[in-house]
């Protein structure tokens, strides 16, 4: 791989970011740093009770205090249609987003939002709040997942017929729906197993933590054109959205991007947008609205929390004959969780001949679950990677070993029907195996865990412009905003096909007035997508660079040809020229037919996923039960690597926030429904000193569907640490945890059991 | 063969809805628009829905919907249903 990548001039090289001096100055503009003279404060009213129904909402009063500009229920937005419709692989239902967005008959979770106001200053704003009468009666709720399933438990939805179901149930229940894949035969493929071991598991739902809470700025003028500044994972998902909620056309939004401080999937939906974008619209004036910490772990989408059953069995020699499942997911108040992803990915990374896994998507009152890194992915890997682990032990096997004897290839059949096209995953356990510290003696209460794990990757449609200046430097400008340094990726694509100097490229984020459609940053699809559409873009550009060198010597264009950054003479037109620069062509645009910019648009396809093994090594400490992570190693099949240090950071980042699911991050809901640890000090993210050096591996299968031979690299990482913590945390004291966290309460009671066979 | 058909395969539950529980079919097309436009003239209005709701699989490749996305002899196209989001 080494002698591949050393063709590179700037591909695999670790240029200086260019987003970090804004940045670490402060300077940086975030969602609602952008403020235009006069805007208005913007403040909403949320639920106080986990589930009720709203008999009535009466504003008057918050209307006739002086300096409130515009006061807004769900009855000033136009209701939807109940369909589930959208592009890319997610369908939406806008019935349930407005709703969602504001409540209308019922309120479904704490913090769901009620009423907004705008005013001239924020303590109006807030005053205003006060003012606001609501007159709710109160439901019972259900939070959990086996509870809401119950026959008996309070419906968040009095009408909700489970999807999926044959025959169609009579009566209405909080499972939205039910899917399940599966392949070859079940029953015969235990039958040829001689160790089954079957477990059950749960995992809390936990928030993606970003340290920027969701803004936005939004200005809607009397002809009904509007502009939004706000930080998100897709400004044209924002439009999409904002347009479908208020009915306006999309040529009426210009959507900015804003710097975004983290997202992680949770900035792919609207919370403000519309609301923002309406009180605009009343009050004539730009409204500002900004979450606090609390409304945004009140408010905003969470990953699912679940309840899983998984059942595997193998042959002495480590063959995997069957697997099955059933993965109970959390949706929050609107149907929609990640459960057939959950069902999609468990086990995608081997090849098994018979497996099922079956999916129940369902409602409860907390928050409408959102997107988080591999959506889906992480939790069904924990219960699955968990009882691999225990059937290696069984048998005897390394369960590294294990697994590669069971890994997936090119031609493997996945439970969702295709075969897998690309290879990787074998690769990442070699990583593992072959690595120094997989090997070393572990200490007392020490103890050793491997997992792996599995994403599909994202393409999709994307969209880029370039444009030499004058002088030479080149723009490039795309749609996609920068999460994991792909403003850095670009560039170093964009120079490398042109073979010019990274350093003459400056790659920018602009509006949706400035450059074509482009699908969230999500999925782990940027720098597929977007950067295909660089690519091509840069192609296009040296077509045209050619043709103008030819007409400034007045050769045909066949007779030029682009070589490191210069047009140069070709075929009989060779020594008759010097080479022209992108400079000396730049300086006669005028002349060869006006400015040098050029457009690409793609609908990438032919992704390659993500495969990720990690291995970790812990200490338990028997007294308090907490868990201390003493060295991590993350391999995974990255492609190649655009710009490493980047890569090397989605992974560490990916491991990190999969270090909190595992052992302390959670939702703590008390007897009413309402969220006791809304807020970092309660809600526990790790932080530096609870880490060691998370090690990245970087294992480099090129995609050749890319031209970089790219693939995703920001989500895998999440989905094995919390099985691999898991499995270490067992090798060191026996006891096999099965619900996250493993936060030391739980440890602690594990260790004050007696140990059990597994 | 030049002119094999494309092993065209939904999963159950879009069968179940749309197919009468078929889930294989044999369609010659040299793209993915004309997988489309057969499977509609086999069950009109089913390439709407083909459209809306689901993302391809062509030998084991990953796409959304596109129309020229080609597809050789003998390639098999899954159709996978799409997440939901909202």
């Amino acid at each position: 791989m080494d002698d591949v990548v050393k063709q590179f001039k700037w591909v695999g090289t670790r240029p200086i970011r260019p987003d970090g001096v804004p940045k670490v100055t402060g300077r940086a503009m975030y969602g609602g740093d952008h403020i235009p003279a006069g805007t208005l404060y913007g403040r909403i009213l949320r639920s106080p009770h986990a589930h009720a129904r709203i008999r009535s909402i009466d504003t008057s009063k918050a209307r006739a205090l002086a300096g409130v500009k515009a006061v807004i229920t769900a009855a000033d937005f136009p209701d939807q249609t109940f369909d589930y419709i959208g592009p890319e692989r997610v369908a939406v239902n806008f019935w349930h987003v407005t709703r969602n967005i504001m409540a209308r008959e019922k309120a479904l979770y704490e913090g769901h939002s009620i009423a907004a106001v705008a005013a001239i200053s924020a303590s109006i704003a807030a005053q205003a709040l006060t003012l606001i009468e609501v007159d709710y009666e109160i439901l019972p709720h259900v939070i959990d997942v086996d509870e809401a399933m119950q026959p008996d438990a309070p419906l968040v939805f009095e009408d909700m017929i489970t999807r999926g179901v044959e025959p169609v149930p009579a009566k209405p229940s909080n499972i939205s729906k039910r899917l399940e894949f599966g392949t070859g035969d079940l029953a015969a493929g235990f039958a040829s197993a001689d160790v089954i071991v079957e477990k059950e598991f749960k995992t809390a739902a936990v928030h993606q933590a970003y340290i920027e809470p969701h803004a936005c700025v939004a200005r809607v003028d009397a002809d009904g054109q509007g502009e939004i500044w706000c930080s998100s994972q897709g400004h044209f998902q924002m439009r999409a959205l904002t347009a479908q909620i208020l009915k306006m056309p999309l040529g009426d939004l210009l959507v900015h991007p804003a710097e975004i401080g983290g997202g992680f999937g949770g900035k792919t939906v609207t919370y403000l947008e519309p609301v923002a974008a309406l009180l605009s619209r009343k009050s004539g004036a730009p409204v500002r609205l900004t979450m606090t910490r609390e409304e945004t772990f009140k408010a905003s989408g969470p990953t699912s929390g679940s309840s899983m059953w998984v059942k595997i069995g193998v042959t002495k020699d480590g063959k995997i004959v069957a697997a099955d499942g059933i993965f109970k997911f959390q949706a929050g108040a609107f149907p929609g969780s990640p459960v057939m992803n959950a069902c999609l990915c468990a086990y995608a990374p081997y090849d098994i001949a018979n497996a099922r896994a079956v999916g129940y998507d369902v409602v409860s009152n907390r928050p409408k679950a959102a997107a988080y890194r591999a959506p889906g992915s992480p939790i069904s890997a924990f219960a699955v990677e968990s009882v691999l682990d225990i059937l290696a032990k069984k048998i005897g096997m390394d369960p590294a070993e294990l697994r590669l004897k069971n890994a997936a290839g090119i031609g493997t059949p996945t439970i969702f029907g295709p075969k897998h096209a690309h290879a990787g995953y074998a690769e990442t356990l070699k990583a593992v195996l072959n690595h120094p510290g997989y090997k070393t003696k572990l200490g007392p209460n020490q103890g050793r865990g491997v997992a792996s794990g599995y994403w599909f990757n994202g393409g999709g449609e994307s969209s880029a412009t370039m444009e030499v200046n004058a002088d030479g430097t080149v723009l490039v400008a795309t749609g996609s905003p920068d999460i994991g340094g792909s403003r850095a990726s670009m560039a170093i694509m964009a120079a490398e096909t042109l073979g010019i100097d990274y350093n003459l490229v400056r790659a920018t984020v602009v509006d949706t007035g400035s450059v074509g459609y482009t699908h969230v940053t999500g999925g782990s699809r940027v720098t597929f997508a977007t950067g295909m559409a660089v690519v091509n873009a840069t192609k296009t550009l040296i077509k045209d660079l050619c043709k103008r060198a030819a007409m400034i010597w007045d050769v045909d264009p066949e007779g030029v040809i682009w070589e490191d950054g210069f047009a140069k003479p070709a075929g009989t037109n060779v020594g008759d020229f010097d080479p022209l620069s992108l400079k000396d062509i730049a300086s006669k645009s005028a002349a060869t037919g006006g400015p040098l910019v050029v457009a690409s648009s793609v609908n990438a396809g032919g992704q390659a996923p993500g495969f990720a093994t990690q291995f970790c090594d812990v200490e338990v400490d028997p007294e308090t039960g907490k868990v201390t992570i003493l060295r991590f190693v993350a391999a995974q099949d990255v492609g190649r690597a655009i710009h490493p240090s980047y890569v090397e950071g989605q992974i560490q980042g990916g491991v990190v926030q999969g270090i909190g699911w595992a052992l302390n991050e959670e939702y703590i809901y008390n007897a009413k429904g309402l969220l006791d640890n809304a807020g970092f000090l309660d809600y526990r993210v790790p932080v530096a000193s609870d880490l060691p050096m998370i090690e990245p591996l970087l294992v480099e299968v090129p995609n050749p569907n890319h031209p970089y031979g790219a693939k995703g690299v920001g989500e895998v990482n999440i989905c094995p640490p919390m099985a691999a913590i898991a499995n270490a945390i067992e090798n060191a004291i026996g006891r096999r945890m099965t619900s996250l966290p493993m936060s030391p309460p739980k440890v602690l009671a594990a260790l004050e059991l007696p140990q059990a066979a597994e | 063969m030049p002119d094999a058909p494309a092993r065209v395969v939904f999963t159950s539950g879009f069968s179940r809805r749309y197919t009468g529980g078929v889930t294989e079919f044999a369609i010659t097309a040299k793209t993915l628009r004309g997988v489309i436009k057969e499977m509609d003239r086999l069950f009109p209005g089913l390439g709407f829905h083909l459209e809306e709701e689901t993302t391809i699989a062509i030998d084991g490749e990953l796409y959304e919907i596109d129309y020229m996305q080609p597809v050789k002899p003998g390639a098999e196209v899954f159709f996978i249903p799409k997440i939901e989001g909202g």
